[in-house]
């Protein structure tokens, strides 16, 4: 080996060890980027040590060719390997300034009212079941919320409701049922409609407001049973409260319905057994076991009547519920008046 | 209605367990409400024995006694009562025990000697008004026991809800009745054993009815010579146990009735009824008339009186008159006992406010049928209790005599309703356990008579709910209805559908959902200066502050606002979806009802101010939402938002149209209102009218619009113009240039150079494109610059 070629080649080592010496030197990829430049730049250490290359004897520069080469990619390997490490660094370094826990930039957040979503849940349960919408008046007339109704003017069955009067003739509407005599009155049989919406009752005490919620329901048709009826409530209070939920219908009376029934449902806080695990008495129920939850009926005759239904022809059941009532149980919110109050912080507990 | 076990048990033979009776009751329709101990207050008081008497050394009225309990021990009590005396049988609270109104007896030096109790009075014990001194009860009671043992008094009351259509259950015997056909036990009515004692009443006493409907029957006694004093022990205590004061022998023999049989009976002073007549007919309008509670009323014509030969003398079933009141003196009584129509008595006991057990019977109905029985019954106990003498016969005016109802029942059809499948016997033993005469002759279609007294069967339907209701409607097997129902085409989303939209949108972007009443106060539609015109107002509101059906969401929206800045919660976003209400002479109802969105935004952005940035809300969010509601949620037309003038509550107030319809208000409460609710920042309103948006929805149809295939070429321009030149002003004129290559402006930057308040530089983003081909830079600067030109031709701007 001649000393020009032996000098190229210790040239290109020595290249080569410089460079793997000053591997720790770069401690960001900015002078690494420096670093690449003074080896592997067009005016670098390597591309200087080639120039020799040119002057090697012609036998000599295949050797001298390899030589560079390998010591090119070793060079271009530990750069590589320097700015992988120091990638691997930098991302460390912002990882390990990522916080996790920071508060994240939420939307606002919405809520509906408690009653708007136990009034959705148990309207969806009766459309799936084929009962349809209807809507009317708040301000209804006495011949709608009463007399077709089957409750004419003096009749003791108007004390079951203390009634909010705009003139002799209208009031606002006491309950949802009125919706039964529109709906009969716009088509005929066979009809399945259900009416949610504000109902009034001049009352206000710890267990009454003065405005609230019911759902009214209704279908007519030949030969329509209280064991329909009985079967229609069970399914809807068992998808409400729970599969295990036992449903109680006693005697009542009401005066568009004949016979007429009060739904009771086993109690949702102690299960029906009327006590608490510690053996005291359940306050939701009582004691009884039992919570009162609706009113229903087979729809009186007179009614029938006042529609233009023959009485002979068509049954039917009616049945109405309060939608706070259910929302108190379903939720355990005790105070009735918090739903009328719109507290955000009451409000904002119901997504 | 309280019902006596002890005296339920004087019908029927009743001998189960206590709630057995509650519970079998409730599921045949008379709901128990609840068991009570009536004599529950006097419980720990005992029976004693005064074995020694003796003057207080230090006292002129005070005695010393010594009393015997029944103990090991004699207590020493000191008394005060002038009727004590050695060796009476008296009621003793010992110490320790709790009286009625709450006192707790508890040892005591009364001038200088001990006192171990204290020997009770009636009143303290809440027996009576009688304070004279202390009760001296029978030297029969067992010295030591309890004395509401001692008495026998009742321990086990129940109280039952009564549907209204259950007049027959307004008394003990009706639930007697129930309690009979219940537990299929026998029913044992009291033994009538009244002696009359000469005279004919028909000499003393006439009885006119001017109207049959009104009265379709009035009998009445005489009994001479009554001697009006307390009460016998028996019947007082069983009143009491019902919660009745008892007053005299008098009084209390025809509360007794009416509890007992559920007849209202009245005495009149027989000596102050003029002219030996009893007539019974209308008031007339404008009359004045002293009730015996000593207030003056004002009678109407729809009134029912009770009058004598030349006055009135009772306001019929409601209350008699203070001019024929029977004093503590009155020796003959008159005793009424008569039937009303329901409504004439319901009305007049409604519009005077003078609810009466007498009356909540009469206006349910009482049983025509018994009434002799009751009078009869009623004359017996008063002249035994009082020493009178009955005068024979009934003077008795019965212009309407009772009918027998008698119904068609269709067993078959019976059983389709209710869903059950029972034998027919079963319900011919449920009516013929009623009281109802059966006739199946016709086996298809039998013929049952109602009983008197069981005025709510009325019809055919009527006896079905017996059948069920004996049976158990909680027995009727569940089924699910199976309905041939057409199924609907073309039916738009109802009305329920779009609010439950609407709602869920309220939701979704961040608001609260509110509820408030539909009725606020006059005054908060006055604070808000809101026209008086066009208020549906109510007659008999609770309050004055909810006498009025809204016209306006914002009301209830700003006294929800009110409620949460007193409690602390200053960060308010909240909807509402409610009707408004406004008089309309057109409308079946006298009123057109309108369906309303309202927003209220108060307060910071954003809950916390980071990551946020802490800043308040403007016009900006409550518009913004309005967009959103509008373009994004609806899909409707852009609204268009024009300054509105002189609006009664909102200032700024800005219109919001869509295609030209008005669909509501937008804007921020006029500050002198807002700090009536406690606002100490911009409080920002919207109030939208849903059925101008529903209307809108259903008429609009989205249409796809193919994506642009070229691609875009964007230019910015900055409008320097003065501050009162609106963003949409500049917009309207750069949309308007008529560039067809235009595709969208948005507005990019807003900024204000200092020191020049009066100017406002407008960045705006205008977007080119074409549908055909892509846009060279050269044709876009081209009509870049028309657009400029137009700017510069209408608006007083430059760049």
């Amino acid at each position: 080996m001649n000393d020009a070629l032996k000098s190229f080649l210790e040239g290109l080592d020595g290249l080569a060890q410089d460079c793997e010496s000053r591997k720790g030197q770069a401690c960001s990829l900015k002078e690494l980027e420096e670093l690449r430049i003074e080896f592997l730049g067009r005016k670098g250490k390597l591309a200087k040590a080639m120039t020799e290359l040119g002057a090697l004897d012609n036998a000599d520069k295949p050797a001298g060719g390899k030589k560079a080469n390998e010591v090119k990619q070793r060079i271009t390997e530990l750069m590589d390997q320097m700015e992988a490490e120091l990638t691997a660094a930098e991302t460390g370094r912002v990882l390990s300034r990522f916080d996790p826990t920071m508060p994240g930039r939420k939307p606002w957040a919405g809520s509906l009212h408690p009653v708007t979503l136990v009034m959705q849940e148990i309207t969806s349960v009766l459309a799936g079941l084929g009962f349809e919408y209807v809507a009317g008046p708040e301000v209804e007339n006495d011949w709608h919320n009463f007399e077709a109704l089957n409750i004419p003017p003096e009749h003791p069955a108007r004390d079951m409701q203390d009634t909010l009067y705009v003139s002799d003739k209208i009031v606002l509407r006491t309950h949802t049922s009125g919706m039964q005599v529109r709906s009969m009155l716009k088509k005929q049989p066979p009809i399945a409609v259900i009416a949610p919406g504000k109902v009034y009752r001049r009352d206000s005490d710890l267990t009454h407001t003065p405005m609230f919620h019911q759902i009214e329901g209704l279908l007519v048709d030949r030969n329509v049973s209280m064991g329909d009826l009985r079967g229609t409530l069970t399914v809807f209070v068992r998808q409400i409260f729970g599969a295990g939920t036992n449903v109680r219908f006693r005697p009542s009376f009401f005066p568009f319905t004949e016979p007429s029934a009060e739904v009771d449902i086993s109690c949702v806080m102690c299960g029906g057994k009327g006590h608490q695990k510690d053996g005291s008495p359940c306050r939701v129920c009582k004691g009884t076991g039992w919570v009162e939850i609706l009113g229903c009926g087979m729809v009186d005759p007179n009614v029938f009547k006042c529609v233009g239904y023959d009485p002979e022809q068509y049954t039917g059941f009616a049945f109405g519920l309060g939608i706070e009532r259910v929302a108190m149980l379903k939720y355990g919110i005790g105070d009735l008046r918090m739903f009328f109050e719109n507290d955000v912080r009451f409000l904002e507990q119901f997504a | 209605m309280l019902v006596s076990l002890n005296w339920l048990r004087e019908f029927v033979p009743y001998e189960g367990e206590v709630q057995a009776l509650g519970d079998k009751l409730t599921m045949l329709g008379l709901e128990l409400d609840g068991i009570v101990d009536p004599f529950a207050p006097v419980k720990d008081v005992v029976v004693g024995r005064v074995v020694e008497c003796e003057e207080h050394p230090e006292s002129d009225h005070l005695h010393v006694c010594t009393v015997d309990v029944g103990g090991p021990e004699t207590l020493g009590i000191v008394c005060g009562a002038p009727n004590v005396a050695k060796g009476q049988t008296v009621p003793v609270a010992m110490v320790g025990t709790t009286m009625p109104d709450g006192l707790v007896i508890k040892k005591a030096k009364l001038r200088g000697v001990k006192s171990c109790g204290m020997i009770c009075s009636e009143r303290e014990l809440g027996f009576s008004e009688d304070h004279e001194g202390i009760w001296v009860l029978g030297d029969d009671l067992k010295v030591g026991d309890k004395l509401v043992d001692a008495l026998g008094l009742e321990r086990v009351v129940f109280d039952f809800d009564i549907t209204p259509n259950r007049a027959d259950c307004l008394s003990i015997l009706g639930f007697a009745r129930e309690t009979a056909l219940a537990f299929d036990l026998p029913l044992t009515l009291p033994r009538l054993n009244l002696v009359e004692s000469g005279g004919d009443v028909n000499e003393q006493i006439t009885i006119r009815i001017d109207d049959p409907e009104l009265c379709p029957l009035y009998n009445a006694r005489i009994i001479r010579d009554v001697t009006t004093k307390k009460g016998p022990d028996w019947m007082r205590f069983k009143l009491l146990a019902l919660g009745q004061r008892p007053i005299s022998n008098i009084v209390d023999c025809t509360n007794y009735i009416m509890f007992e049989l559920g007849q209202p009976l009245h005495s009149f002073d027989y000596d102050r009824i003029a002219g030996k007549t009893i007539r019974v007919a209308p008031a007339s309008d404008g009359m004045k008339f002293t009730t015996l509670d000593g207030t003056e009323r004002t009678l109407t014509g729809a009134d029912l009186l009770i009058w004598d030969g030349d006055k009135p003398v009772g306001l019929a079933g409601v209350m008699g008159g203070l001019n024929s009141e029977m004093s503590a003196e009155a020796r003959n009584v008159l005793l009424e006992a008569a039937v009303f129509r329901p409504g004439t008595i319901r009305k007049t006991a409604r519009r005077l406010a003078l609810p009466s057990d007498a009356s909540y019977r009469f206006e349910r109905g009482v049983d025509q049928v018994m009434n002799r029985f009751c009078i009869d019954r009623a004359a017996q106990l008063m002249s035994e209790t009082s020493g009178g003498k009955v005068v024979a016969g009934v003077a008795s005016n019965e212009p309407r005599p009772w009918k027998d109802r008698v119904h068609g029942y269709r067993h078959d059809r019976c059983m389709r309703l209710l869903g059950l499948d029972l034998e027919k016997d079963f319900a011919k033993r449920v009516f013929e356990g009623e009281g109802c005469a059966v006739d199946d002759t016709n086996p298809d279609n039998w013929s049952v008579s109602s009983p008197s007294h069981r005025l709510d069967l009325e019809r055919e339907v009527d006896l079905y709910e017996e059948v069920g209701r004996v049976y158990g409607l909680d027995r009727i097997p569940a089924v699910l209805p199976k309905v041939a129902k057409a199924l609907e085409g073309g039916v738009a989303d109802s009305e329920y559908g779009f609010i439950r939209s609407i709602k869920l949108w309220g939701a979704g972007v961040g608001l609260n959902e509110a509820i408030n009443y539909s009725f606020v106060g006059d005054e908060d539609l006055d604070r808000l200066q809101l026209p008086f015109d066009g208020r549906v107002h109510i007659a008999n509101p609770l309050s004055e502050d909810q006498n009025v059906m809204r016209t306006h969401l914002a009301p209830g929206l700003l006294n929800t606002l009110k409620y949460n800045m007193a409690h602390g919660n200053g960060h308010i976003r909240v909807f509402e979806v409610a009707k408004r209400f406004f008089a309309d002479a057109e409308s079946e109802t006298e009123t057109r009802e309108r369906l309303g969105l309202g927003i209220l935004l108060y307060g910071p952005r954003h809950a916390a101010d980071w990551p946020w940035g802490a800043a308040d809300v403007d016009y900006l969010d409550i518009k913004g939402h309005v967009e959103h509601l509008v373009r994004n949620h609806l899909k409707l037309s852009e609204p268009e938002f024009e300054l509105a003038k002189d609006h009664a509550f909102l200032e700024p107030c800005v219109e919001v149209r869509i295609d030209g319809a008005l669909a509501g208000l937008v804007g921020k409460v006029k500050a002198e209102m807002a700090d009536f609710y406690h606002a100490r920042k911009d409080v920002w309103l919207a109030e939208l009218d849903l059925d101008v948006l529903k209307g809108l929805s259903e008429a609009h149809a989205i249409r796809f619009a193919p994506l642009p295939v070229f691609p875009p070429s964007r230019r910015d321009v900055t409008v320097i113009g003065p501050a009162t030149l609106t963003a949409g002003a500049i917009r309207k004129v750069i949309e308007g240039a008529g560039v067809d290559i235009l595709e969208s402006v948005e507005l990019v930057a807003e900024y204000v150079p200092e020191g020049k308040q009066e100017e406002r530089n407008l960045s705006f983003r205008l977007t080119y494109r074409s549908a055909t081909k892509t846009l060279k830079d050269k044709q876009v600067d081209k009509e870049h610059q028309r657009v400029l030109e137009a700017l510069q031709a209408k608006l007083p701007v430059h760049f």
